[in-house]
């Protein structure tokens, strides 16, 4: 009696362990909730499982270049240092869609009458230069500036327009986050904090900031200005896969770049690659 | 086990034979995985420590500069660990003698229990806890801007090694033999006097090393000092200022061993950061065996 349990047990971990053909995907916290919506659909259409898993670009990358995934999410281009660490491999990057890296403050600053700055004062709150919101008309409060963890892709983006470097220190910040959701909890419950987050993740919480342009020109944080181009900090959204790909994990790419898994990157508030 | 039993019990000497194999066998295979971890921590730390220049001394991080200043961590590591004693050993220790002392004995296997439960949680559950609650009461309780600072991280700590303490330390309490209780209250002594006089002398090295123990989980911990540290690679100023964000051993590594790759100089460093860590806890743990083990020679 025993043993046939014992044995029925195990015979269904195995079967759950060598489950055939689980696409396995991580990386970026920007591009993750796109491809988790389609991974969803795409695994009630052909029953084959899809495991996605956050853990930032950086991550995402070096996990697939040890072959522990088939699939890495990026928000930002792989970097020459990473692909030096790995020269025996060939990567291809696929983009799925856009999206724009959104200078982000707390509610209560931005309804005090902060609603845009220039690069270069973002700057000047990132390198500790400034430190209180009424330098730029706010309220009397110092300025809580939050960066994230270097690896980060939206980290990178936003700190190759602000400060000239993907790299660059930042000694003016004041907390280190790391998904967009741990920074937005962050920003959430500060009232005087400046930070950065991917477009999909701003709410009546946490105001996108229109960028004051070296020209003059202000432009707001909207889906117009990011399709056109004219947001700085717009970016590809891509999938970075080996060469060698599992056929399961390919016909989930293509999935994503066909119209459902286009509706996915929409529905995220993302924008479609093809526009 | 339940062929074992079925087994006619002549040829039990035979098993008994496999069951001692089987126990030496799983002793030497612990004994392995210790000296496997160990000694992939030491040959693993070997490229940042032939590197040069890697300034290993200095409080600057930057991988992709070639600088890896652990002290802001090693120092945050032992501000937090400091900060957690301080909460937590008060509050054991009078709950502790509270416990054993005055209360009937059902009442204290209950109080206990549920206190043992607490270490049973998930140290994500704590982490999560102290995202949603304690920084913000914190930031409101000294007007600060963010309560992800060490301060939240070292009351979130102690309260999470709390329990460990405190059954410990009540364990070392109500293992005074009675007699000593009884004689003291014979020469008629007071409580107060019984306990100060007669039982701490006794029980002192178990608390000691209950102390030690507790002080090493929290050492080691992780997830929850991630989420509530602020995670700043920079040493408080001033030095000793608990008000501000910082970074411990544990929390960097969390952050950052996914982005390293196994290998490189960046992956190195935080591999040689652990092995510090790890050299702590073993220190740690053989002193608090000592104390713990120690038999009472005196009285």
């Amino acid at each position: 009696m025993f043993k046939n349990y014992s044995l029925g047990a195990l015979t269904l971990c195995l079967t759950a362990c060598t489950a055939p053909e689980a696409v396995n995907i991580s990386g970026s916290s920007t591009v993750l909730p796109a491809i988790s919506l389609a991974a969803d659909t795409f695994t009630s259409e052909t029953g084959t499982s899809v495991i996605v898993n956050a853990g930032g670009s950086g991550s995402g990358f070096n996990q697939l270049a040890e072959g522990q995934t088939d699939i890495g999410m990026m928000s930002r281009d792989i970097t020459i240092s990473e692909f030096e660490k790995f020269p025996d491999i060939e990567f291809k990057s696929i983009a799925i869609g856009r999206d724009a890296v959104v200078p982000t403050i707390s509610s209560e600053v931005y309804e005090a009458g902060v609603t845009a700055l220039s690069l270069s004062q973002i700057a000047d709150i990132y390198a500790g230069r400034v430190d209180n919101w009424s330098s730029f008309g706010g309220p009397d409060r110092a300025i809580f500036a939050i960066d994230k963890e270097a690896s980060r892709g939206t980290r990178q983006i936003f700190m190759g327009v602000v400060m000239g470097s993907p790299k660059a220190a930042a000694p003016g910040a004041d907390l280190v986050t790391g998904s967009n959701n741990e920074e937005q909890t962050a920003l959430t419950q500060s009232d005087s904090a400046i930070g950065m987050l991917s477009f999909a993740w701003l709410n009546k919480d946490v105001r996108g900031l229109s960028v004051i342009m070296p020209d003059g020109q202000t432009i707001e944080p909207s889906l117009e200005n990011i399709k056109n181009g004219s947001f700085p900090f717009v970016r590809d959204l891509t999938l970075v896969t080996r060469e060698t790909i599992e056929p399961a994990a390919q016909d989930f790419v293509d999935y994503l770049l066909g119209p459902k898994g286009q509706m996915a990157v929409e529905t995220s508030g993302y924008i479609k690659v093809s526009e | 086990m339940s062929t074992l039993a079925a087994m006619p019990p002549k040829s039990a000497p035979q098993h008994g034979d496999a069951l001692k194999a089987y126990c030496q066998i799983s002793a030497i295979l612990s004994v392995l995985i210790v000296a496997l971890i160990l000694s992939t921590l030491i040959l693993q730390s070997g490229p940042v420590l032939s590197l040069k220049n890697s300034g290993m001394f200095s409080t600057h991080w930057n991988p992709d500069a070639g600088q890896y200043g652990m002290m802001p961590m090693v120092f945050g590591s032992v501000f937090v660990m400091i900060i957690a004693a301080i909460v937590a050993f008060p509050i054991g220790l009078m709950t502790a003698i509270y416990i054993s002392e005055t209360r009937s004995s059902k009442l204290r296997r209950f109080i206990k229990s549920v206190l043992e439960l607490l270490t049973g949680i998930p140290s994500i559950v704590y982490g999560l806890i102290g995202v949603a609650y304690l920084n913000i009461w914190v930031a409101e309780a000294f007007d600060l801007q963010s309560g992800r600072i060490i301060l939240t991280a070292g009351i979130l700590l102690g309260i999470m090694i709390l329990p460990t303490f405190l059954t410990l330390t009540e364990d070392a309490i109500s293992t005074v033999p009675a007699r000593f209780r009884e004689n003291a209250k014979a020469l008629g002594l007071y409580r107060h006097e019984i306990f100060k006089l007669t039982i701490l002398p006794q029980a002192k090295s178990g608390i000691a090393g209950a102390g030690l123990l507790a002080i090493g989980r929290a050492l080691g911990e992780t997830m929850a000092v991630m989420l509530v540290i602020g995670s700043l690679d920079r040493l408080p100023s001033p030095l000793f200022n608990p008000l501000s964000s910082g970074q411990t051993i544990t929390s960097k590594l969390g952050r950052e061993v996914g982005e390293s790759a196994f290998g490189s100089a960046h992956f190195s460093a935080l591999v040689f950061m652990s092995l510090i860590l790890v050299s702590i806890t073993i220190v740690l743990t053989i002193i608090s065996q000592y104390f713990l083990s120690r038999k009472n020679t005196y009285v």
